[in-house]
């Protein structure tokens, strides 16, 4: 059983969890006239901003959303009582005495967008160069750029960390960021985990809801017959989660207990919700199932509610169908009315607003909400009720149509169960039915994707008519790195696979793209901003457009981790289908020609470092590489091509804790195993040699796919590739870090007769 | 510019705009419903796609589209858009002669 021990908030409403609640529970709402920048020509300037904020910019990496990051995320690690230094008891699942072990989850869209979105609208010409003359200072400001940095920030701050993850599946990312931080606790790879999602207001957002008509001139009023659109807000919620058996130890009550979880996709459209309302009754219905949980037993319901006539509409459909004849009597409300629409930060807030419902007895109210719109027969909650809520539901729905749901439930009444059964981690084999790679050297799939190690193609862009692959009406609205992981993907997955999700691993962003849109609002002005390329601009885009052109309809969303971002997004997928969020994933990193990031991100995130310092251009080779994940026993029932098992899965963060952990090869013979690097960091070597992989063969990545964010995703596949194409290997150990992150993937041939029980139950 | 010469440039603009890549601006029908399914020679357009439409209009003839429900005839097909232009620009001269 898992267990909330501590929350943090900050909104526009408080700058705690106790004075955001307080407010909350009055009706209270946090509208004013937007004050952190000037957006004269914007229709809506009604926003719910954070009074008393200030991001102090001497140092690179810090943003106003870090520093919303930090202040609710020390507040929720002060509450479970794990700030610096930790008072945590020996961890109870390995018994070893070690120190506990605290992972991080960071949701988020915005990270460092408010600080450098001018930097790009003004050192971008329309040319396609950089204006180098902005001068390197303030190209340093881009350290707050990626995804990650807020993550970075945090762990800088608050930590340490030993295991971290940057997501983003837009305005679901901060539920998801719980999800994933309850399957780290379910894998056992953390005692406990801090997790949750910041977004700062920003011109980008704001011009791009303003683009789209989205925002109500007169405040968001959810689930109200006028209502007109969202009021953007931003802020940020944590929550700390750590298994009831941990807790219980260190004397630490629960707030209340987290039951279910799911993540799902709509595959339905970039911005609009899917209007019937079934994909989202899906997640629902799956997350409850997960927390045992009988859709009449929910004592209480905080929607999306976002305010927009179609997400609202399309949410009363959903909870009628989850919830059938008995949706009339279950309270629902939404805070959006009150602290504003805040993006990613707003499925982390909203659960912890959940939480506080179910640990006080109090149901909030839907603040705005005036004339209820008979169209959403709900039972709204209209002031604060005192009454028992036993179990609540969260939920989100991001941009892409991603979709997640979390099931809490009262401390008091799950407390007996908490008491026995000693924790057991858990993990379902996972295996590996399909991998292509697409280079300036081709497109590759299965076992011919060994042949890439041996091309010398130093062709540095892709060949391929990209565009001629895809249908092109569906494909109109994917920009060149989603229409390259939609088709990288398909080739992975195969058909069939409507039930897979998609996990992007993107380290920057459509940075490019982000910096053409913000010189078209400085020169041309709010009114003259593009609608539809503002949804591209969202991070969390390409896996959004891979699972609408690919009809995939399981988990879907970005992670981030600079140089090892592909390494990343295979770590992710797997955790999810060992955990059984899902049955199949497809994990896809892309690396497209980009002049910021060749020019400017490559630079001061030490990516290209080596080769700019021996004077050389960096090889930034285009390529885009997917593996196909599935449960052993899933791939076995749909008589799927299994081509490798994973055999283990390691991610650590901070340099100075490298794992000790990794399995040795499964042959002496070190010709039976190979190692794969897609970073050459000094530091793999000595891992290698004390993990007994330092004399086996080495496949050569860097030299055949270049040295760039993505590499990882193409190691992968190729080590899937080469495991298909050479019967006398073994397993193939990828192994990548960057900055402090680090991850060591083992893949090994598959045996029909090997032990069911692998990945996570070969860890001690 | 001629009637047609505005039809085909409003053509040329939805192309390059709503990415409608392969699709010669020419065999564009005047009448084809934008909104419409392709199955029944429409453009498969949505409602993101109408704001695109409405920013370009703007920027390109110099006239602003309305919102919601008043924009629907406007949209119906190349045709009614580039009549709502026309219209438009009238009056626009008419305002600016009369102040």
């Amino acid at each position: 059983m898992i267990v909330v021990t501590g929350l943090g908030l900050v909104t526009a409403l408080g700058k705690s969890v106790a004075e955001t609640w307080e407010r909350v529970v009055r009706g209270d709402r946090a509208f004013s006239e937007l004050s952190l920048f000037s957006a004269d020509d914007y229709r809506v300037r009604l926003v719910a901003e954070v009074p008393g904020m200030r991001a102090d910019d001497k140092e690179g990496d810090v943003s106003r959303t870090s520093e919303l990051a930090v202040h609710a995320a020390r507040e929720a690690l002060t509450s479970a009582g794990l700030a610096f230094p930790r008072s945590f008891g020996p961890p109870q699942a390995s018994g070893d005495g070690g120190p506990a072990r605290i992972g991080l989850v960071v949701g988020g869209t915005t990270a460092g967008m408010l600080e450098t979105e001018l930097l790009l609208g003004c050192g971008f010409r329309p040319s396609g160069e950089v204006d180098l003359a902005v001068g390197d200072v303030e190209w340093r400001r881009m350290l707050s750029h990626p995804l990650s940095a807020p993550t970075t920030r945090l762990a800088r701050e608050l930590g340490p960390f030993s295991r971290v993850r940057s997501l983003s599946s837009a305005c679901s990312s901060g539920a998801n960021a719980i999800l994933v931080g309850a399957t780290w606790l379910e894998l056992g790879v953390v005692d406990a985990v801090l997790c949750g999602a910041a977004d700062a207001l920003c011109r980008i957002t704001l011009s791009g809801f303003n683009a789209l008509g989205a925002l109500d001139p007169t405040g968001a009023k959810p689930f109200d017959r006028g209502r007109r659109g969202l009021t953007l807000g931003e802020g940020a919620g944590f929550v700390v989660l750590e298994r009831a058996s941990g807790a219980r130890a260190r004397g630490k009550s629960a707030i209340c207990t987290l039951l279910g979880w799911s993540t799902a996709a709509e595959a339905h459209h970039i911005t609009n919700p899917e209007p019937s309302g079934r994909a989202p009754a899906r997640a629902m219905h799956a997350a409850l199932v997960r927390a045992g949980v009988m859709p009449a037993s929910v004592d209480y319901v905080n929607a999306h509610g976002t305010g927009t006539p179609l997400n609202d509409l399309m949410e009363a459909r959903a909870l009628a169908h989850v919830f059938g004849a008995s949706v009339a009597h279950i309270p629902v409300s939404s805070q959006k009315g009150q602290f504003g629409h805040t993006l990613a930060a707003s499925g982390a807030i909203e659960a912890a607003i959940t939480a506080m419902a179910v640990a006080n007895g109090i149901v909030p109210p839907t603040g705005g909400l005036e004339d209820p719109d008979t169209e959403c027969p709900l039972r709204h909650v209209r002031e604060a009720e005192a009454r028992v809520v036993n179990v609540a539901v969260s939920s989100s729905f991001g941009f892409g149509g991603m979709d997640a749901v979390l099931v809490f439930g009262r401390a008091s009444v799950t407390g007996g169960a908490m008491q026995v059964r000693p924790w057991r981690p858990r993990g379902r084999p996972v295996v590996i039915t399909g991998a292509a790679a697409i280079t300036p050297a081709g497109t590759f799939s299965g076992a011919a994707i060994a042949e890439l190690s041996t091309h010398a193609c130093q062709a540095e862009s892709i060949a391929l008519d990209v565009d001629a692959s895809l249908d092109a009406r569906r494909a109109r609205r994917l920009d060149r790195v989603s229409r390259l992981a939609a088709l990288v993907c398909s080739h992975a997955l195969g058909s069939g696979a409507s039930d897979a999700g998609v996990v992007f691993g993107n380290a920057y962003g459509a940075v490019d793209a982000t910096a053409a849109y913000m010189r078209r609002l400085r020169e041309k002005g709010a009114r003259f901003v593009s609608p539809s390329d503002f949804p591209n601009l969202v991070p969390s885009s390409p896996a959004g457009h891979v699972s609408i052109y690919l009809g995939l309809t399981g988990p879907t969303l970005v992670v981030a981790d600079l140089a090892v971002s592909g390494e990343c997004a295979f770590t992710q997928a797997w955790e999810m289908i060992a955990t059984g969020v899902c049955d199949r994933v497809a994990s896809v990193a892309v690396e497209e020609k980009s002049i910021l990031v060749d020019h400017v991100l490559g630079v001061i995130f030490g990516s290209a470092r080596a080769d700019s310092e021996a004077g050389k251009r960096p090889t930034r080779r285009e390529g885009a590489g997917a593996v196909a994940l599935a449960a052993e026993d899933v791939a076995l029932q749909r008589k799927l091509p299994i081509l490798a098992r994973v055999e283990q899965v390691i991610a650590w963060w901070n340099d100075d804790a490298p794992p000790s952990e990794i399995a040795p090869p499964s042959s002496t013979e070190g010709t039976r195993a190979a190692v794969i690097l897609a970073s050459g960091n000094p530091e793999l070597e000595a891992i290698l040699e004390r993990g007994g992989w330092a004399s086996c063969r080495r496949i050569p990545c860097a030299e055949s796919v270049g040295s760039h964010e993505a590499a990882g995703g193409l190691a992968i596949a190729m080590a899937v590739g080469t495991l298909a194409a050479d019967a006398s290997l073994n397993s193939v150990l990828c192994l990548g870090s960057s900055r402090g992150s680090g991850y060591a993937i083992t893949i090994g041939r598959y045996r029909p007769t090997a032990a069911s029980r692998v990945g996570v139950a070969r860890q001690p | 510019m001629s009637a047609d010469d505005l039809k085909y440039e409003i053509k040329v603009l939805l192309v390059a705009e709503l990415n409608l890549s392969g699709r010669d601006p020419a065999a564009i029908a005047d009448d084809a419903h934008l909104f419409g399914e392709t199955q029944t020679g429409g453009l498969g357009l949505d409602s993101l796609d109408a704001l695109q439409i409405a920013m370009v209009v703007e920027e390109a003839f110099g006239v602003r589209v309305p919102e919601g429900d008043d924009a629907r005839p406007i949209f119906l097909s190349v045709s009614s858009l580039a009549a709502f232009i026309v219209q438009e620009r009238k009056a626009n001269a008419v305002g600016s002669r009369t102040e």
